[in-house]
């Protein structure tokens, strides 16, 4: 048992620090792996581009691909451990992550000509991508989803609509789960689509968010043609796709817990530095007890994320225990964000843009995300669903009878 | 990185288990609740034999020369047994400050009679103030010639019934900082003036009021350096934390196989109640509760058998499994309902022990004080 990094992984990881000391600004408040602030805010989209460049020309994009479609071959720790160093610092990351997972599944799916076209262009960190999952009637259910893909002579028409899209407004191409057969159970219906957002025929509605950000859109479909050479994998194969996202996605809980030890972090200093009653705030009992509990769940958190990265290197399954880690990490950022409301009192009311808002409003801010960090991504209960059944063999909830 | 356990962890792991299934049953447990000694002298025997009571020892005194982390692997089977008797006592609260900081006649000495499963060591530091602070440490040892003479009661002592060698932490200074003067005597536990009361607990564990009566102690009894026990007393409280997390451990996976168990087999309305969502939500949350425990265990094991220091990571892993393991019973219980509650059903064994495991050297409160000073609060 070693929980070391070799002296390699040590050092590349230093280089990451290194990159992000001197990329980003020496306030750099942190945006978190959801990314709603860098695919709302414009000027912060502008830095996640510049990040993308940068990163792309560090040769850090695309690093488990193979270096014919412009990948650099390099061991799945080293991935984690640029995620790892992105996030800690707060760094834009959704973005990115959405593009490699896309290429990941091209890597899985795809053709010669799709993996030729696709990959090298996101291993560039020239375009942006989206996966097109939920519709109003299919979250936590994807298989209920209704938007309609047509085969005709010589492509796909798509009809229909997604929601929760982020960062749609600037994407470039979206994997969309259309239903290509209506006649057959569901989840055997279903085809993916890689899609050119640019296509026409695709409209959007960016949607506010109780955080103030429109990170968010609808996008609607109105008879979009889509090339057949465009489907990804088979045709009613879709389900494939998503069971294998499932398989390999590598835990959004396990980037909440690791964004939020610099909002711990954070706090500490505060409760270092601020006096009240000629000490610091640090030295109150309860406030001490409960950045002390935080501390804890992050560092049990990690060290279940590190578990479940080892697991990943070996090849060994871990959709259970990926579904551990995101209810954990969805709960440890609500808790933190509530005490660090608590800790400011009344301050933790204020919003960035207030006269006397302390720590740039971040903690009201991420008191405000937090709500969704439960459910996106796969919701609490839909992961612990998972862990039951696949992970502890419970037997499934019988299904209701079909009404007569 | 690697975080799986070696082949040699692996078979000792298994040994552990499959002796364990068969040598130390619910009744047994049971049995040694009510005992006057807790253990049972052929069992310890065996286990002698096999090598587990000098598992962390230098080979030249009789031990295994294993080193923490192995230590942990073993103490999770013996949580999951509900093993009962002086293990910890012997081998962590007495054998390893020998084997860190005693001499090499005190080592030569002891230990290879603890090897051997011929010796019962503990040690004593809390008193009726029972707190963990080094102000609390007030029986005195006072010098007289070649010995210490030691007077006043310690309570909460594990196993000083049978012990043959009782660690006493004693002040032999007053200072204006507590942690000053503080001495560290090895005690034989049948010189006069002791007298020892079990005291009725929870789990059933032979935990002690010694009384010490002008108990004579020789200076060559004095392990590591008079007035400078307080360091040492901090790292044993530290291997003590870490040796019952390993202990909880065992028992928190127990519990929850068992209940998975159950919630597999018991049928109410026509189905198995773990087909029920909200038995799915409550065991998915015991299993991250218990999957989470059990990395934050070993890497703070890990790091004892490294030599890294790891006050934090101590602090980390009791301070959790203390609050988490009690949740995994709790919930275990309202999973299995009535049947649970019985003296007859093994669950209230776990439910006991995990009680008693919170408050050994340290429940979550005390451990997150320790972490808010890591913090630099």
């Amino acid at each position: 048992m070693d929980f070391r990094l070799t002296d390699e992984e040590e050092a590349f990881r230093k280089e990451v620090q290194d990159f992000l000391a001197e990329s980003l600004p020496d306030d750099w408040l942190g945006v978190d792996p959801d990314g709603h602030s860098e695919q709302a805010v414009e000027e912060l989209h502008q830095f996640d581009l510049e990040m993308r460049r940068k990163l792309a020309a560090k040769g850090w994009l695309g690093l488990q691909w193979p270096k014919q479609y412009g990948g650099h071959e390099a061991p799945m720790m080293k991935q984690f451990i640029l995620e790892q160093e992105l996030i800690y610092r707060g760094a834009p990351y959704w973005a990115l992550s959405a593009a490699l997972m896309t290429g990941d599944f091209i890597m899985q799916f795809g053709t010669e000509e799709q993996k030729k076209r696709f990959l090298p262009p996101i291993a560039r960190g020239e375009v942006q991508w989206l996966v097109g999952m939920s519709e109003p009637d299919a979250g936590s259910d994807l298989a209920n989803l209704q938007l309609r893909a047509a085969g005709q002579e010589d492509c796909f028409v798509l009809n229909g609509q997604k929601t929760w899209q982020t960062g749609a407004h600037y994407a470039d191409w979206v994997l969309v789960y259309a239903r290509t057969d209506p006649e057959v159970r569901k989840h055997r219906g279903i085809t993916t689509f890689i899609v050119d957002l640019s296509t026409p025929g695709i409209t959007m509605r960016q949607i506010p968010q109780m955080t103030g950000h429109h990170a968010f859109c609808e996008v609607f479909y109105d008879n979009v043609r889509v090339p057949k050479e465009n489907v990804l994998g088979e045709v009613n194969g879709g389900w494939q796709v998503a069971l294998f996202a499932v398989a390999t996605e590598k835990s959004f809980g396990h980037w909440l817990i690791n964004s939020g030890r610099r909002d711990l972090e954070m706090l500490v200093q505060y409760c270092k530095e601020t006096y009240v009653n000629g000490q610091p705030l640090g030295k109150d009992p309860i406030i001490r007890s409960r950045l002390a509990q935080i501390a804890i769940e992050i560092e049990v958190g990690r060290n279940l994320g590190c578990r479940l990265n080892w697991m990943a290197t070996k090849g060994m399954p871990i959709i259970a225990e990926a579904c551990q880690m995101r209810p954990f990490g969805g709960a440890i950022l609500q808790r933190l964000a509530n005490l660090g409301v608590q800790i400011l009192g009344l301050y933790g009311q204020l919003d960035e843009e207030s006269k006397w808002v302390k720590l740039r409003g971040r903690m009201k801010y991420l008191h405000l995300a937090s709500a969704a960090m439960t459910i996106e991504g796969g919701t609490n209960e839909a992961s612990k669903n998972t862990v039951a059944s696949l992970g502890l063999g419970l037997p499934r909830e019988p299904k209701p009878a079909p009404k007569s | 990185m690697d975080l799986s356990f070696s082949e040699e962890q692996e078979m000792l792991w298994k040994s552990a288990r499959d002796f364990l299934a068969d040598k130390c049953p619910k009744t047994l447990v049971r049995e040694m609740e009510g005992d006057e000694k807790g253990y049972v002298p052929e069992l310890w025997k065996e286990m002698a034999d096999l090598g587990w009571i000098g598992l962390p020892f230098p080979e030249q005194y009789g031990g295994g020369g294993f080193n923490f982390l192995d230590l942990v692997v073993l103490l999770e089977e013996m949580g999951r047994a509900c093993l009962p008797g002086p293990f910890i006592s012997t081998v962590v609260l007495g054998g390893l400050p020998i084997a860190e900081w005693g001499t090499e006649e005190q080592k030569k000495d002891i230990l290879a009679k603890v090897c051997e499963g011929k010796a019962i060591l503990t040690w004593a530091l809390t008193e009726p103030s029972a707190r963990y602070e080094a102000g609390a440490v007030q029986v005195k040892a006072t010098p007289e010639g070649d010995d210490y003479v030691i007077s006043g009661t310690k309570l909460f002592v594990h196993d000083a019934n049978v012990a043959d060698y009782i660690i006493v932490v004693a002040r032999t200074a007053e200072r204006a900082n507590a942690e000053e003067g503080i001495t560290l005597f090895i005690v034989d536990g049948k010189s006069p003036g002791i007298s020892t009361v079990v005291l009725r607990t929870i789990a059933g564990d032979k935990q002690c009021e010694v009384t010490l009566d002008k108990v004579k102690v020789p200076k060559g009894n004095i392990l590591g350096q008079v007035d400078q026990g307080w360091g040492m007393v901090k790292k044993i409280m530290e291997w003590a934390a870490l040796a019952k997390a390993a202990e909880m451990m065992g028992g928190a996976q127990q519990v929850m196989e068992m209940t998975i168990d159950y919630a597999k087999e018991r049928v109410q309305f026509d189905r198995p109640i773990g087909s029920f969502q909200i038995i799915q939500h409550y065991l998915a949350d015991m299993s991250i509760d218990v999957d989470s425990s059990r990395v934050s265990l070993h890497k703070a094991a890990w790091m004892v058998s490294e030599g890294i220091p790891c006050t934090k990571e101590i602090s980390v892993i009791k301070g959790w499994i203390s609050e988490a393991y009690r949740r995994v019973t709790a919930q275990a219980h309202q999973i299995h309902g009535a049947i649970g509650f019985t003296k007859d059903h093994d669950l209230e064994l776990y439910f006991r022990r995990a009680k008693a495991g919170e408050l050994f050297y340290g429940d979550a409160d005390f451990h997150r004080e320790i972490v808010a000073q890591q913090l630099g609060l």
